[in-house]
């Protein structure tokens, strides 16, 4: 990799307003020492978020959820005794299936939702990749594509990376970022861009601002929420397909629910028109089923990735069987 | 600042990268920064040269010069000649450079070494005393858990950090999930598993 000056602030303040274009902020920075180290991005300047490890890092019970610091590991989301109950199984079922225990021990939540695609033609610099500005089109289109998007009508067949952002999304949750003295706070659905086009970051934070806190919301009574990927390996993989669920049961009827799909498009994919079909029917898989069916009635595959349309419908299945209690 | 590293008191991370060859920043205020803002004082710049550095490796302060560039491992094998740790795939993928920051499994090479600078960081170097081996590199032995060998320090830092986790006899499904991260490609996997029973609550020390 490259050489750079590594910053060290003071305060978040002091780090937001060392942002631009040729600085990048880094936390574990185990997704950016792999970009680095592949050259595929040379920033003049780190700026290291580590140093707020102490006011950053935790799981905080707040009115009935949780304020989680940007800078929790995997590994305590994932251990975490107050996030026991199934209304926040997905978030800890997404947290347990991250990569290995070493990236848990050290990634954090902020660095799982901002981490850059996996996608190989990014991923070397070898590649004129359309995203990665190095070239005039995306080479998934007609290339290597049995990873990429089969919900992509857009220039870009990336899909996004991270496992916990769907089961944040089915929560509900919200993230405040800081930029300078000014804070923000918004839906997670914010955090990725509307059209997600090769020429779009992938995500929505401007230079300066930093992401601090993920919030989430109380549960109502009877809330039950699973995640499911598939990979092909067992042990540091990305998903191929994801889906996390929020159940809001009574017995065995549904009163409502929350899907959301990872893996297979740019950002994550709420299906809320499929989620509608649930409310106010008694879990089944035959409905489960129907729901999973229109979950993926608009996917379009590419040449080598077909396969992710029924995976990932048995993967939504199961999500949905194991939020309902079915299995 | 001047203060002596050794100090335990002066050891903190911010305090010893300042007492450092650390550039303030008051200086580029209004050049390089956006937005005409005042940064405070307090914040700090490494620059791309060299930087002297102090890491607690296996018990002892170590003092080396490294670029802010410089991974853990490569700060481990290069500048320290702590060679047991290995670097494989370079991408936190294989879990041979595995060692225990604070008592838990990282990969070194996917760590920055200045990110290392507060942490108590053990190696494979630091687990024998003297001539006795671990009880952990024993079952190791024991069991015949290794074949070509490459995999075996980070194996064998994992195996540490699970069997201290689960107090000595952790079950087969936590053996399998804390050794996930670490891949052999001669498939020693079964041996390894006795190891980790056979070291009993010993293999934690």
């Amino acid at each position: 990799m490259h050489s750079f000056e590594l910053f060290l602030p003071d305060n978040i303040k002091d780090a937001s307003l060392r942002g631009g274009p040729n600085a990048v902020f880094k936390a574990a920075g185990t997704d950016l020492l792999d970009r680095l180290k592949e050259r595929i991005e040379n920033p003049e300047t780190l700026i290291n978020l580590l140093e707020f490890k102490k006011d950053l890092a935790g799981i905080n019970p707040q009115a009935g959820g949780f304020d989680i610091g940007s800078l929790t590991s995997i590994h305590d989301i994932a251990s975490s005794a107050s996030l026991a109950g199934p209304e926040w199984r997905a978030l800890k079922q997404a947290a347990e299936t991250t990569a290995t225990p070493q990236i848990r021990n050290r990634g954090t939540l902020g660095g799982n939702l901002l981490q850059k695609t996996r996608c190989w033609y990014l991923r070397s610099e070898a590649f004129k990749c359309l995203h990665g500005g190095r070239g005039p089109s995306c080479l998934a289109v007609d290339g290597e594509n049995r990873y990429h998007s089969v919900m992509g009508t857009l220039d870009c067949m990336r899909v996004h990376p991270s496992n916990l952002a769907p089961a944040l999304y089915v929560l509900g949750a919200e993230l405040s970022t800081q930029s300078g003295e000014e804070s923000n706070r918004f839906p997670i659905a914010e955090l990725y861009p509307e059209l997600p086009l090769a020429s779009e970051a992938e995500h929505t934070l401007s230079d300066n601002e930093i992401l601090t806190h993920i919030h989430i919301p109380a549960a109502v009574t009877g809330t039950s929420t699973a995640y499911v990927e598939s990979r092909e390996k067992l042990s540091f993989d990305w998903a191929t397909t994801a889906a996390a669920v929020l159940l809001v049961m009574k017995g065995k009827a549904i009163l409502s629910g929350r899907i959301c799909l990872g893996a297979v498009a740019p950002n994550p994919i709420p299906c809320d028109q499929a989620a509608e079909m649930l409310a106010g029917q008694d879990a089944s898989m035959e409905l489960f089923g129907k729901v999973a069916a229109a979950a993926y009635a608009k996917a379009v595959p590419l040449a080598q990735n077909e396969y992710k349309i029924e995976l990932g419908k048995a993967v939504l299945r199961d999500a949905l069987a194991q939020a309902s209690g079915l299995r | 600042m001047t203060m002596n590293p050794s100090d335990p008191a002066n050891f903190s991370r911010r305090a010893f990268l300042k007492g450092a060859s650390v550039a303030a920043v008051g200086s580029r205020v209004g050049t390089e920064f956006s937005k005409g803002a005042e940064l405070d004082k307090s914040s700090s710049i490494l620059d791309k040269g060299s930087h002297p550095i102090t890491l607690q490796v296996n018990g002892s302060k170590r003092e080396l010069k490294i670029e802010t560039r410089s991974t853990l491992l490569d700060a481990l094998r290069d500048s320290l000649d702590l060679t047991g740790s290995k670097k494989v795939c370079d991408r936190g993928a294989c879990g041979a450079c595995t060692v225990l920051l604070d008592g838990e499994p990282v990969n070194s090479c996917m760590t920055l070494a200045f990110d290392a600078v507060d942490a108590e960081i053990t190696t494979i170097e630091g687990l024998a005393r003297g001539d006795e081996l671990h009880p952990m590199q024993q079952a190791f032995v024991e069991e015949d858990a290794l074949q070509c060998g490459f995999c075996t320090p980070g194996m064998v830092m994992s195996a540490v950090a699970c069997s201290k986790r689960h107090g000595g006899s952790p079950s087969m499904d936590q053996i399998k999930n804390d050794m996930s991260g670490n891949i052999c490609r001669c498939g020693t996997y079964p041996r390894v598993f006795k190891a980790i029973q056979a070291a009993g609550k010993e293999g934690g020390r």
